[in-house]
């Protein structure tokens, strides 16, 4: 049987057998090997998938030699086909092996009506021919790319080499890319001379209903700069061709420019349709929906930059202001109208500029942890929160009451002196004493280990933005005189936990976190978790200080008796009982103490207040003291199955 | 209206405030709300017994979720303690599996009852703005509560995903219902901080400034009286004010009551303490 195509499978280990055996029909490049355009009938220069057939002068020539080069491939990817195998995929999936361009125009009758955008890019004939002109491989490499690019179009493109390409082919094609560089003094690429030739002595109007686009490389420091794309643009258009997109001029530095052109000149070939007719008001579209259009939020892409500006904003602004030499304080209302988008920062940064400069304020870049402020009660870094988001706005007004972080002592408005906290920092030794300990050998000597989740544990512990921030978060911070503050005292807990810590430096933190101005001077673990992200981290962490204290000292003095206490109380009804933990935490000097300083005056009393009878709130004087007024019961009733709290409480902690 | 819940009353409302429980029913009497009582819920912890035991906590709660869900309702509590600290515990159930299958082993073993997580925890002012509406509170109202007002509400229930619709940190629900009353309500920053009930015995000294700067702000700031939406915070702002002053040197002689009491007298219940209520603000002082 005689053979009629040749192509290559997937696999070619580009070893230059079959090019060494046949060099007129093969070419290996570098990850494959390519069936040449000038043997072919369809003029392409690619494997030959499409099973394009052989031109018969080349079949006759170098029948025996192409069965010689399959037979020679070591990896047995030249597959040859045959008359008969041919006849016999024709009807199945290879309707163009003998046959070549032009396809029958009465299979791509479909006319696209209307905007559907859907039909145009799916519908009939959506082939794309790019031929390239190239004398140092660029124009090849872009033609290979646009044609990648062109499946997200709805266009299958096909890369043709212009060597050996038949122009009258030209004629059926509807959409034509050319990539031409110029060699020399506005010359063609010698694989282009041959196709130029015949093109420039074509008849006029022998390329009608071709629509066409030219980007043309070059290079400046010549005379005649891309003049062979020049030359194809007019000629293909003295032809009768239809210019979709004006072409572009490269210069050696193309790259940015051919990709723009590559988005418009085929998001236009995308708009022809398959009976040929262009439709330009759907270019737009076809850009917007390759771009992703609705499909997703802008810079989901990773491309598109997503649209952050936002509308303008009536916003009332107060700021806290403090003049240390006249000792004055107040606070100024500026009202004004601002971009949403504006950083806190950035609208501190226009109020001084645009109305007062005297204003003082931390500026620094966006996440510099010492700019830290108070807005509205919420403690923020100002350059990483937007005005439109830093609070809600009401009754179309953004009301801002900026502060200065509180807990520090205010040098003027809203800078704050941090010494305080580094004082407290600086007590505590934060640095390493490090125990000896074994480690691993590597090649880069010896180093200490750390197990994973206890290094991602302390690291979360101290991964904090700003020091001053979380200081801040601390409602016990400004009225505890000496208290550490979690900002010191999450480090300190991290530095306790670190395994590489001696064991002498965790004593010595053990009694800093035991201290009275340690973890147990912090009131309300509740005021830090509320802040912010590390907030509840640290708040967390700060928990677990507290119950290792706790139990180090045994459940003693007032805060552990009084967690003691409470739990014990809890255990025992499941309701708290307050005479027990006023009785059990303060004592009797404690008791004597509220009973001087109207403490117990005010829950005796309390009938002024609860509404409840006099009489009886009376008796507490002569029978006192609990379950009258607002004195707690001496004893409470037990809660429904009780039986189920103790239980409970002996399955978890037989401590109580 | 049928709106019906599980009620948690609080910590102290059995003791030290019984009158949240008091003016909490007849408030829910008054808008048509059903109270289903769950007799054998535990104290929430308050954040206290965590400190002892962090599992301890989570399971007593677990346990009042699973009579909540046992009687196929969300839960509603006047204590923004309690609800802060049930929706903390709440949320580290229904976010870790493990932790939740351990719990209900343990509840399962102790009490025959396990939990599903599939249960809410409401306090009463989030009820009132987002499920019941002002609107309907507003047809309620038979005695406007014509009071400049500092409405308090500490930083338990100012926690992400614990404060209904909300904002954490500028919250504005509660100036919403002094308003719906005929209130005036005060702008003051310190609504939002605690003024310390868990260092109550352990750090008195701070507490008692914590106090007392919450009374006197509110008072500096022209308010007649604190309407407080914690019981623990209202409890130590009443009965530690005059310690607080003369710990501090500061003013600090405001009647605190709690939302629940304002409620009820809004809706003409306890009249007579609503007049008691008038007259320490226009005579007694605190």
């Amino acid at each position: 049987m005689a053979i009629v195509s040749v192509y290559i499978e997937e696999g070619c280990i580009t070893c230059d057998a079959c090019e060494e055996t046949l060099p007129e029909v093969f070419h290996v490049t570098d990850d494959t090997c390519f069936i040449k355009a000038d043997v072919r009938l369809d003029g392409g220069y690619d494997r030959n998938e499409a099973k394009a057939g052989l031109k018969p002068e080349t079949i006759s020539q170098f029948q025996d030699d192409i069965l010689d080069a399959a037979d020679g491939c070591p990896v047995d990817v030249i597959i040859v086909v045959e008359g008969g195998e041919v006849e016999a995929t024709v009807e199945e999936d290879v309707p163009a092996v003998v046959e070549v361009v032009p396809e029958s125009a009465e299979e791509e009758t479909v006319e696209v009506v209307g905007d559907d955008l859907a039909q145009l890019l799916t519908a009939g004939d959506r082939s794309l021919a790019i031929l390239f002109g190239s004398q140092s491989g660029n124009s090849e490499a872009l033609a290979a790319k646009f044609a990648k690019q062109a499946s997200d179009y709805g266009l299958e493109g096909k890369v043709y080499d212009m060597d050996g390409f038949d122009f009258a082919s030209l004629s059926s094609m509807k959409r034509v890319l050319i990539v031409c560089s110029t060699w020399g003094e506005g010359e063609m690429p010698d694989n282009a001379e041959d196709l130029w030739q015949v093109a420039k002595n074509a008849s006029p109007g022998s390329l009608n209903g071709v629509h066409y686009s030219v980007l043309a490389l070059g290079d400046t420091s010549y005379e005649l700069f891309c003049e062979s794309g020049k030359d194809w643009d007019e000629q293909l258009e003295k032809l009768g061709a239809t210019r979709l997109v004006e072409r572009v001029d490269c210069d050696v530095d193309y790259e940015s420019m051919a990709a723009a052109w590559a988005v418009d000149s085929l998001a236009a070939m995308a708009a022809v349709d398959g009976t040929g007719v262009f439709h330009e008001e759907m270019v737009q579209a076809i850009k917007e929906y390759v771009a992703g259009g609705d499909e997703g939020a802008d810079g989901e892409d990773g491309f598109t930059v997503p649209d952050i500006s936002g509308e303008s904003i009536q916003a009332e602004i107060s700021i806290f202001r403090y003049h240390p030499v006249s000792s004055t304080t107040g606070s100024d209302t500026w009202v004004c109208a601002m971009p949403g988008h504006l950083s806190l920062l950035e609208a501190l940064r226009a109020i001084k500029s645009t109305h007062d400069g005297s204003l003082s304020f931390r500026d620094g870049t966006s996440d510099d942890s010492t700019t830290a402020i108070c807005v509205n009660g919420r403690l923020v870094l100002p350059g990483l929160v937007r005005l439109d988001s830093v609070a809600p706005i009401r009754d179309g007004t953004l009301r801002l009451r900026i502060d200065p972080l509180p807990g520090f002592e205010v040098i003027r408005d809203l800078v704050v002196d941090h010494w305080s906290m580094e004082r407290r920092r600086e007590s505590t030794k934060p640095w390493m004493v490090a125990a000896t300990r074994g480690g691993a050998s590597t090649m880069q000597g010896d180093i200490g280990l750390m197990e994973p989740n206890v290094a991602t544990a302390l690291h979360s512990i101290t991964d904090f933005g700003s020091s001053a921030l979380l200081q801040a978060s601390s409602d016990a911070v400004p009225h505890a005189n000496g208290y550490l503050g979690p900002a010191v005292l999450a480090s300190v807990w991290a530095r306790r936990n670190d395994p590489r810590t001696s064991t002498s430096s965790v004593n010595g933190l053990d009694e800093i976190l035991a201290s009275s101005n340690g973890i147990k001077a912090e009131t309300d673990l509740a005021s830090i978790r509320r802040q912010n992200g590390s907030g509840l981290v640290v708040s967390e962490a700060l928990l677990d200080a507290k119950t290792h204290v706790l139990e180090r000292d045994a459940f003693n003095g007032r805060h552990g008796k009084h967690v003691w206490w409470y739990t014990w109380t809890l255990k025992s009804s499941g309701k708290v009982n307050d005479t027990v933990l006023y009785r059990q935490v303060l004592g009797p000097i404690g008791l004597l103490g509220n009973l001087t300083s109207g403490v117990t005056a005010r829950m005796m009393t309390g009938f002024s207040r609860t509404g409840g009878d006099m009489i009886t709130d009376m008796l507490a004087f002569i029978a006192p003291p609990a379950g009258i007024g607002k004195m707690p019961r001496q004893f409470n009733s037990s809660v429904d199955n009780h039986h189920e709290v103790v239980a409970i409480f002996n399955e978890l902690d037989g401590r109580f | 209206m049928a709106i019906k819940y599980a009620y948690h009353p609080g910590n102290v409302s059995h003791s030290s405030s019984p009158e949240v429980a008091v003016t909490m029913e007849s408030f829910a009497r008054a808008m048509g709300i059903t109270l289903v009582p769950l007799p054998g819920a535990t104290s929430c912890g308050a954040g206290i017994v965590r400190q002892a035991n962090r599992r301890l906590q989570l399971t007593l709660n677990a346990r009042t979720f699973a009579m909540a869900e046992v009687e196929g309702l969300n839960i509603l509590t006047p204590c923004a303690a309690t609800a802060g600290n049930l929706q903390e515990d709440l949320k580290a159930l229904q976010s870790d599996q493990i932790l939740l299958q351990e719990v209900n082993e343990t509840l399962q073993n102790t009490c025959g009852l396990t939990m599903t997580g599939e249960v809410e925890v409401h306090h009463i002012l989030h009820a009132i703005v987002d499920e019941i509406g002002l609107d309907k509170l507003e047809e309620k109202v038979k005695n406007p509560i014509d009071f400049t007002i500092a409405g308090y509400y500490g930083p338990n229930i100012q926690q992400e995903g614990a404060c209904g619709g909300d904002d954490v940190y500028d919250p504005n629900y509660l100036e919403q219902v002094i308003t719906t009353l005929g209130g005036t309500p005060v702008s003051w920053e310190a609504r939002t901080q605690s003024v310390g009930v868990p260092g109550l015995f352990g750090e008195e000294s701070t507490v008692m400034k914590q106090a007392a700067e919450a009374l006197s702000e509110a008072k500096s700031e022209g308010a007649d009286l604190i309407v407080s939406a914690c019981n623990l915070s209202q409890a130590v702002l009443d009965i530690y004010q005059g310690k607080a002053g003369r710990n501090t040197g500061l003013s600090t002689n405001i009647p605190v009551i709690h939302l629940c009491e304002m409620l009820s007298f809004a809706l003409g219940c306890h009249n007579k303490r609503l007049a008691l209520l008038r007259t320490r603000i226009a005579v007694i002082g605190d």
